[in-house]
């Protein structure tokens, strides 16, 4: 099982959305997407969009606005 | 995040939901010294996080935005204790004294659990429609979507405040802002100052008597047909990106067939925001009522928190002092309000007083909380409950010395 860290700090939507969907797209089910963000915006679509397609999501509050998504590919 | 064993993690009170009204209950339960935990799957702030101008909840002349306030309420939650972990909600189990809450990875064990769970976008159910949702050209958030929308042309599904007022904000961005209106000409659900200011807009064309009748486009969306209600004509128009607000749906699926819900799917609760299920209480946009705003939610979360304090103070009262102990007891249940029950009082002082070897006596008043009483089976007052074993024994309705000695 691999995981992958992005760092999609300081980036807004929606590009922390689209970075996340094509890392997806190359990992084997069970792998483990961290996703690095610190705009809310992202805190929306991305768990929502992942949670859709069936993953699991699990998100860290690593500082007061910044969070890690943890997106394991199912 | 590797498969592991799940964690049990035991708390006093878990709340489903970080909006205003989960928050808020967060904010009493943590200050009553509860060990609180509060779920939530993804923003904390609920549904306010998608609201750019709160111009109405008090306390903030100049207006806020959404998720200004919502920082605000989770920073003072998290000033009281209450620990915070963002994750959903797979599963529950409410009945019975200690509650279950399933995420992916932990197990918690909860006295009192807080439905906070708020609702989500309602759609319109239109052809195509989940082709296009969330980031292919369907949006339920101007906060999130308005800047990458700026010089383009876009679609507002809705007529209520927050189509009007998020419609009102995309115009500062985009070059058009089309409104699709299900009414005849003039005729709007939202507030008569949005109405009004949206209607002097000009960035703004309505589009009356219209719904959505399919969602067209390639990878992304192109273009929304919409047919004309009252024609029945059906007109492709062409838009960068579609915002939809056309209300909301109470996220309950986790809770059916254990909470009672209405007919929608809002859960029902009374004004202590008690639900059908002992322990377990209802705030905010899930909960059936009259109006949803943040100042609502806050209401509820301030009574739920304080019923939940009362309810676990009574379960262990009703534990440790009432049905446990070696020794037989008796339970005195009153209303101090009543001149009878408290005559009585005496009554049960001189019986406490000459046999505090043969059991141990318990007053309980009525006159602040039923809780206690109906934990015991007791609607009349007042009543003697003989306690053996951690079980009711007997009740006596006519108290007197004689009869309630000849119980022991």
């Amino acid at each position: 099982m691999n995981e992958i860290i992005i760092d999609a700090l300081g980036e807004a939507c929606p590009v922390p959305l689209i970075k996340a969907q094509n890392a997806i797209k190359e990992m084997a089910v069970g792998d483990v997407l961290v996703l690095q963000v610190d705009h809310s915006c992202a805190m929306k679509n991305v768990p929502e969009w992942a949670r859709k397609d069936g993953h699991n999501v699990e998100i860290e509050e690593v500082d007061d606005g910044e969070w890690e998504v943890i997106i394991e590919k199912a | 995040m590797a498969r592991r064993e799940k964690k049990v993690e035991e708390y006093d009170v878990v709340i489903i939901g970080g909006g205003a009204g989960g928050l808020t209950a967060g904010i009493y339960c943590g200050r009553a010294k509860l060990n609180t935990l509060l779920i939530e799957k993804s923003l904390v702030g609920g549904l306010a996080t998608y609201t750019n101008d709160i111009e109405n909840y008090p306390g903030f002349p100049e207006g806020s935005t959404g998720i200004g306030l919502m920082n605000l309420f989770q920073k003072q939650a998290k000033r009281f204790g209450v620990k915070f972990k963002l994750t959903d909600v797979k599963s529950v189990e409410l009945e019975g004294e200690v509650k279950t809450v399933e995420t992916f990875r932990t197990t918690y064990k909860a006295k009192v659990v807080i439905i906070a769970t708020g609702g989500r976008p309602r759609v319109t159910g239109a052809t195509n429609e989940e082709k296009f949702l969330f980031d292919k050209g369907i949006s339920f958030c101007a906060t999130c979507d308005a800047a990458a929308n700026t010089g383009k042309d876009v679609l507002v599904i809705g007529s209520g405040d927050a189509a009007i007022e998020e419609g009102m904000f995309l115009t500062k961005f985009a070059r058009k802002v089309y409104v699709s209106v299900m009414h005849d000409t003039g005729k709007m659900d939202c507030n008569e100052i949005a109405k009004e200011a949206a209607l002097a807009n000009p960035k703004m064309e309505f589009l009356w008597n219209t719904v959505v009748d399919s969602f067209e486009g390639d990878d992304y969306l192109d273009s929304v047909v919409l047919k004309n209600l009252k024609t029945g004509d059906s007109q492709p128009l062409k838009v960068d990106e579609c915002f939809e607000f056309i209300g909301y749906i109470p996220n309950t699926d986790i809770f059916k067939g254990q909470i009672d819900l209405t007919k929608q799917g809002y859960v029902l609760g009374n004004e202590q925001m008690e639900t059908n299920i002992e322990g377990v209480y209802v705030v905010g946009d899930v909960k059936e009522k009259f109006l949803k705003q943040v100042a609502t939610a806050v209401g509820d979360g301030a009574i739920a928190g304080f019923a939940t304090e009362k309810y676990i103070a009574e379960s262990e009262m009703f534990h440790d002092q009432i049905i446990g102990g070696e020794i037989t007891g008796v339970v005195y249940v009153y209303n101090a309000a009543d001149a009878k029950s408290r005559e009585l009082l005496t009554v049960i002082q001189e019986l406490e007083e000459d046999n505090t070897d043969k059991f141990r006596v318990t007053r309980v008043d009525v006159y602040k909380s039923l809780g206690l009483a109906n934990r015991l089976g007791i609607k009349e007052f007042p009543c003697v409950a003989v306690i053996k074993e951690g079980k009711v024994d007997k009740y006596i309705k006519n108290i007197t010395k004689e009869e309630i000695l000849a119980s022991i």
